[in-house]
């Protein structure tokens, strides 16, 4: 038998409540979709992490923000390199364990794994740039107005054909 | 929650024009979403592709989503991953070092918790 993954396996409590509530609101709707024209070894791959994750030189996510009101989540976006690696980065979300990411940025934004990819000819190119956002998102409103547009024309610039998104 | 505004930005990259996978831990919140493709792994939170310094482990995820991303020729669809987490749910601890402000705001307002379910925040 195939493998179904069990979305709950690892998640109770309120979160398990909220996740079951909140795909109970979602309707259906038309599903966007670009077709993948070209192999893989010919595409530039971008990843995009929702933890959190930002270069210790750049703006902290506003963990203070959210502490004042607790409702909100910083909806901005983070640049980072594909060279970099867990001691060049702060893992800023405060709703997940980061101590794996800590240890091993690929746990969670695999930026070494897709190197390795390049270099083996798998994928294309990698992208420059690859980027972070923090995931704790109530209000979508600003993360839709501001940062995918942002999100959009980087990875134009880029010359990104594929993107991986990996939420934390 | 990750796998729900996760899903929102990648509808918008899709109809943006790149093709797009999610690697999601909870398909059924990335997936009530309506994205393009998704590749799902029973793996706990904050641990995504794998344990750490497991390298071989988590080029097997990032492969199989690149699989994913290649046979998936309908919007909408799903592929299971075959990876197995070597903990028992009982054994595995998903939780940040200090209560995030929601939690310690919803200890003190706990009347406050059916808007945080019905995501209609206050003010």
């Amino acid at each position: 038998m195939p493998k179904t993954v069990d979305s709950f396996r690892f998640i109770n409590g309120i979160t398990k409540r909220m996740i079951k509530n909140w795909i109970s609101m979602e309707k259906p709707r038309p599903i966007p979709w670009t077709p993948l024209t070209r192999p893989l070894s010919e595409c530039t791959v971008a990843l995009l992490s929702s933890a959190g994750i930002a270069l210790k030189t750049d703006t902290p996510f506003d963990q203070e923000g959210e502490r004042k009101n607790p409702w909100w989540g910083d909806p901005s976006f983070r640049i980072l390199p594909k060279t970099a690696t867990q001691d060049d980065v702060r893992v800023y979300h405060m709703h997940i364990d980061p101590s794996y990411a800590e240890q091993d940025l690929n746990c969670l934004f695999p930026l070494q794994r897709l190197q390795e990819m390049e270099a083996s000819g798998r994928i294309g190119r990698m992208s420059p740039r690859h980027y972070s956002i923090m995931g704790y998102i109530l209000n979508p409103d600003e993360l839709l107005r501001e940062t995918v547009p942002a999100l959009i024309r980087n990875l134009k610039e880029d010359l990104a054909d594929v993107v991986v998104l990996v939420p934390a | 929650m990750c796998c729900w505004s996760v899903g929102l930005l990648q509808r918008e990259l899709e109809a943006a024009g790149f093709s797009t996978i999610t690697l999601t831990p909870v398909p059924d919140l990335t997936a009530s979403v309506r994205v393009p493709r998704i590749a799902a792994i029973e793996y706990p939170l904050g641990r995504t592709l794998g344990r750490p310094c497991e390298a071989a482990e988590q080029t097997a995820v990032l492969e199989a989503t690149l699989n994913a991303l290649e046979i998936i020729r309908v919007p909408g669809e799903i592929i299971h991953l075959p990876f197995e987490w070597p903990e028992a749910p009982k054994e595995v601890h998903t939780s940040p070092p200090v209560d995030p402000p929601i939690a310690r705001y919803l200890a003190r307002n706990p009347w406050f918790l059916p808007r945080l379910l019905s995501r209609s925040v206050p003010g």
